[in-house]
């Protein structure tokens, strides 16, 4: 009873911080209409600037405290002015998720070079020794955790309910057009609510740094059960941020301490898919933004302009003898990068049929990486199957996950969609930690043989090479010629107007499905290849950080045009083990690249590339249309 | 005057006691009518008259509160928008709805998907009867696009074109699906003197051919012009219905709803 007393109260604490996350989500998504992923990073910068302050610099808990939240502040308020409040103005709602994701990889990788990859742990407030209730020990910092949540709570109800800037604040959530007509600045608003958010998020990693330790790339794990409490209480609800918050704490902790910890991540989970599906406005939510149907019309990011067939069939012999002569050129490392690169074009390309013809966001790609990784090395290695069997179970497998998937998404759209995935995508990475006895756990799976097919075993570098290029060429082909035809006209249209699309008697739900059913086929292939390619396979190879690299080399690359994502991969593989400065500095990279691609070069690198050729012989037409005919 | 439906068992779409109410305000107020089969039929009325609505009924984008639609006998209540394209029954919006991101010609072919036969795999393994299919759909929608005069804007993206010439890419789009009715919500809105008259003549031939055309449209001269029976509605009811000769003839018509429709600039 005691012991259940003091579980229930850890979930409290727990909670108060998941609640603390997720009224700073709550906040920015009332005002932007965006879910912002880059909240949980905002904990991990207030819990490490104080912990520099404390303990680097000597400086007293209090000032090292209020100095983290002054900084927290100052940061918060650049990217609002600087990333967040530009890409409101210029991107779709999918691209501000994208956006936010960059922002939180971005952030990540700044912490690792300023604070390494070691844990932190910062000294309760007030000393360590607990106070005894009813039998119970509780330490001290549950009160001031509680406490902490309570205040901000209570203020934030003062300044919302009762001040004419948080009346103001309340008009931009409402409606952002009407207020921006009633002279309320809705930027300076939006910018306020983002900084608000940032200080709410460093406070929680104050109050939770003498909880739990904490390292650079804790921030996911806040993000995401921050948006769980949010999107369980409510999207947008201040009341069903803190209840949401409250109860995934204790439940997390309760389902933790008497079943396992895997199975409460995939409880919490498992509740954020039937959440999201079932009751989207949350279970004690106010009504969640409806997203219009057409706001993917406006789509700015991805190819615009296509090059002509030939040109593109000339680009595509260059490029293949390119592929094909390499080898002779380069060896050791630059050939094994090279084979990588392969590999995971594989996987961008069936992202790019998803993302970038169906319109469909995928922040949770890397799972299908992962079942068909997994299900190749626990097949080979343990069923003692061969290679090409073990591809086949990780498709089969695949798929299954994907119909299952899209059975239970096919009503969600835009934003629902990119968060039910990134949801899964979480899901399988808790499983491929948990379920050691097949997986390896999290050090992985060893002792994966080559691929091999009739007798022929491909072990060195330059037969793997032709291998995966091998296989992303006739993938390329394949794709090529589907995306050419009909069906990847139906895809296209989806992605600009679903309504339209219906009109032209396109089952929407259905090519949405067999877009799904490709994308995953493809990344389940690139993560089989991997586990051969390797010979070895562990957790963080396909995790939920892959997935946004993938979107960030679809959307650098350009996306909708499956050239583009060789661009990408090019860049975010190659570049780094080339320079090595990079090399140390790749989850920043990663993140300035998605961020900065999703602002200045939404086209991707390859839709600079064809507007510049669709461009001279256009002006060559004008000229040659004879006078007279010149549409005005 | 009171409604005077026309019945006949050639009613390419029968729409029987319809009712959409959003809130308190009823939309749609329980209609009744047919568009009999091979007619160029025409629904006028004041802005804010349910026109757009009573589509977005028949196409099932909205939900009926009541009544029933039946397309050549075929109840079409429960049917996806997109099954309702594939029987046949094919629309357009009020504002050009193209395809960001395609081209001209793209957006024709993209008509054409109800007819498209050749399963994935076919495409994927540039099967020969694949390839033989999209090149009849491309020379189908090359010959239209020549015959609406937009062949030299093929490659264009369709939203870099002026608005006329979208609406046209709409309707065109619309056209080459070879539908057995259909559907134009306001096609010359926003279309100046020439376009519209080219319009017109298009109309014509597209009902000409074999189609049922069924047209919103608050332009009075052409819907006069070239429709063979039109329709009134007004606050969701429909108050008459007949040849463009009665309806003309109708003063409380003209007074209430036609004049002062033709008098508000489109």
């Amino acid at each position: 009873m005691d012991a259940a007393l003091a579980i229930t109260i850890g979930g409290l604490v727990q909670g108060s911080v998941f609640a603390l996350v997720a009224i700073g989500f709550a906040l920015v998504y009332r005002v932007t209409g965006t879910v912002n992923l880059a909240q949980g990073a905002f904990v991990v910068l207030g819990a490490l600037t104080t912990y520099s302050f404390e303990q680097t610099l000597g400086w007293p808990a209090a000032l090292a405290a209020l100095a983290a939240l002054a900084v927290a502040a100052i940061i918060g308020y650049l990217v609002a002015v600087c990333i967040f409040a530009p890409g409101l103005r210029r991107l779709p709602p999918s691209g501000m998720v994208m956006l936010t994701g960059g922002l939180l990889t971005l952030f990540e990788g700044a912490a690792l070079l300023v604070w390494g990859s070691q844990p932190y742990q910062l000294p309760p407030f007030s000393g360590y020794q607990p106070v005894a209730i009813g039998g119970a020990k509780i330490p001290t910092q549950a009160f001031w955790d509680v406490g902490i949540t309570a205040v901000v709570v209570v203020a934030l109800w003062y300044v919302l309910q009762r001040t004419t800037f948080g009346k103001a604040l309340r008009a931009c959530a409402e409606n952002p057009s009407a207020a921006t007509l009633m002279g309320i600045d809705v930027e300076r608003v939006r910018v306020f609510s983002y900084t608000a958010a940032a200080v709410l998020g460093a406070l929680s990693g104050i109050a939770i740094g003498p909880v739990v330790s904490l390292q650079f790339d804790g921030g996911r794990f806040f993000t995401v059960y921050g948006f769980i409490s949010v999107a369980i209480g409510g999207m947008g609800s201040f009341a069903g941020a803190l209840l949401g918050g409250l109860g995934l704490g204790v439940l997390q902790q309760l389902g933790a301490a008497y079943v396992s910890s895997i199975f409460a991540t995939t409880l919490a989970i498992a509740l954020l898919i039937v959440t999201l599906v079932s009751r989207p406005n949350g279970l004690f939510g106010r009504g969640a933004r409806r997203e219009d149907n057409r706001a993917a019309a406006a789509h700015p990011i991805g190819v615009r302009t296509r090059i002509a067939p030939r040109t593109a069939r000339i680009a595509f012999i260059a490029a293949a003898a390119v592929v094909a002569l390499l080898p002779v050129f380069v060896g050791g490392g630059a050939l094994s990068s090279l084979s990588i690169a392969g590999i995971v074009f594989i996987a961008v390309m069936g992202l790019d049929v998803l993302m970038g013809f169906a319109g469909q966001i995928s922040l949770g790609h890397a799972a299908f990486v992962a079942i068909g990784g997994y299900g190749a090395a626990i097949a080979t290695v343990r069923y003692g199957f061969p290679p090409l069997a073990g591809i086949a179970i990780g498709l089969v497998a695949s798929l299954a996950c994907a119909v299952v998937l899209s059975l239970i998404t096919v009503r969600l759209r835009g934003i629902y969609m990119a968060l039910a995935t990134l949801a899964f995508g979480l899901l399988v990475d808790s499983l491929a930690v948990g379920l050691s006895e097949l997986t390896g756990g999290p050090s992985g799976l060893t002792g994966v043989p080559h691929f091999s097919v009739g007798g022929y075993t491909f072990a060195d570098a330059r037969s793997n090479y032709y291998l995966v290029w091998g296989i992303a060429l006739v993938v390329f082909v394949l794709l090529a010629n589907v995306l050419r035809s009909d069906f990847g006209r139906a895809l296209r249209a989806i992605r600009t107007d679903q309504t339209a699309a219906l009109a032209l008697g396109i089952d929407v739900p259905r090519y949405k499905l067999y877009a799904f059913l490709i994308s995953a086929a493809c990344a389940s292939l690139a993560g089989s290849l991997y586990a051969y390619y390797f010979q070895f396979l562990s957790p963080d190879m396909v995790s939920t950080p892959r997935s946004l690299e993938y979107v960030t080399m679809l959307v650098i690359g350009g996306e909708g045009s499956l050239a583009g994502p060789l661009l990408g991969v090019l860049l975010l593989v190659i570049l780094p083990t080339a320079i090595q400065p990079l090399n140390q500095a790749k989850t920043l990279f990663a993140g300035v690249v998605l961020v900065g691609g999703l602002l200045l070069l939404p086209q991707g690198i390859l839709g600079v590339i064809t507007a510049a050729i669709a461009r001279k012989p256009a002006r060559a037409a004008v000229h040659s249309t004879p006078p007279g005919s010149v549409p005005t | 005057m009171t409604a005077q439906p026309v019945h006949g068992d050639g009613a390419a779409l029968a729409i029987r006691g319809l009712r959409k109410a959003f809130g308190g305000v009823v939309a749609i107020d329980d209609v009744s009518f047919d568009v009999p089969a091979g007619t160029l039929t025409a629904l006028i009325g004041p802005n804010g008259a349910g026109k757009s609505t009573l589509f977005n009924l028949l196409t099932n984008l909205y939900r009926t509160d009541a009544g029933t639609v039946t397309f050549f006998g075929t109840p079409l209540a429960g049917k996806t928008s997109d099954a309702i394209a594939r029987l046949g029954l094919v629309r357009t919006f009020q504002t050009a709805r193209v395809f960001p991101g395609m081209t001209v010609l793209e957006n024709v072919l993209a008509g054409m998907h109800v007819s498209a036969r050749s399963p994935i795999w076919a495409h994927a393994f540039a099967d020969a009867r694949a390839r033989r299919e999209e090149r009849t759909m491309t020379r189908r929608a090359e010959a239209l696009l020549d015959a609406i005069g937009l062949s030299a804007m093929r490659d264009r993206d369709a939203t870099a074109l002026p608005l006329g010439s979208q609406k046209l890419v709409e309707l065109a789009r619309a056209v080459i699906a070879r539908p057995r009715v259909l559907l134009l919500d306001e096609p010359a809105a926003g279309l100046n003197d020439a376009e519209t008259a080219q319009l017109a003549r298009l109309l014509v031939a597209i009902h000409r051919s074999g189609t049922t055309v069924f047209v919103v449209e608050h332009n009075m001269s052409l819907v006069m012009g070239i429709a063979d029976n039109v329709l009134v509605l007004d606050a969701g009811k429909l108050i008459a219905s007949g040849s463009p000769a009665d309806i003309q003839a109708n003063a409380a018509v003209i007074e209430a709803y036609v004049g002062r429709a033709t008098a508000v600039p489109t």
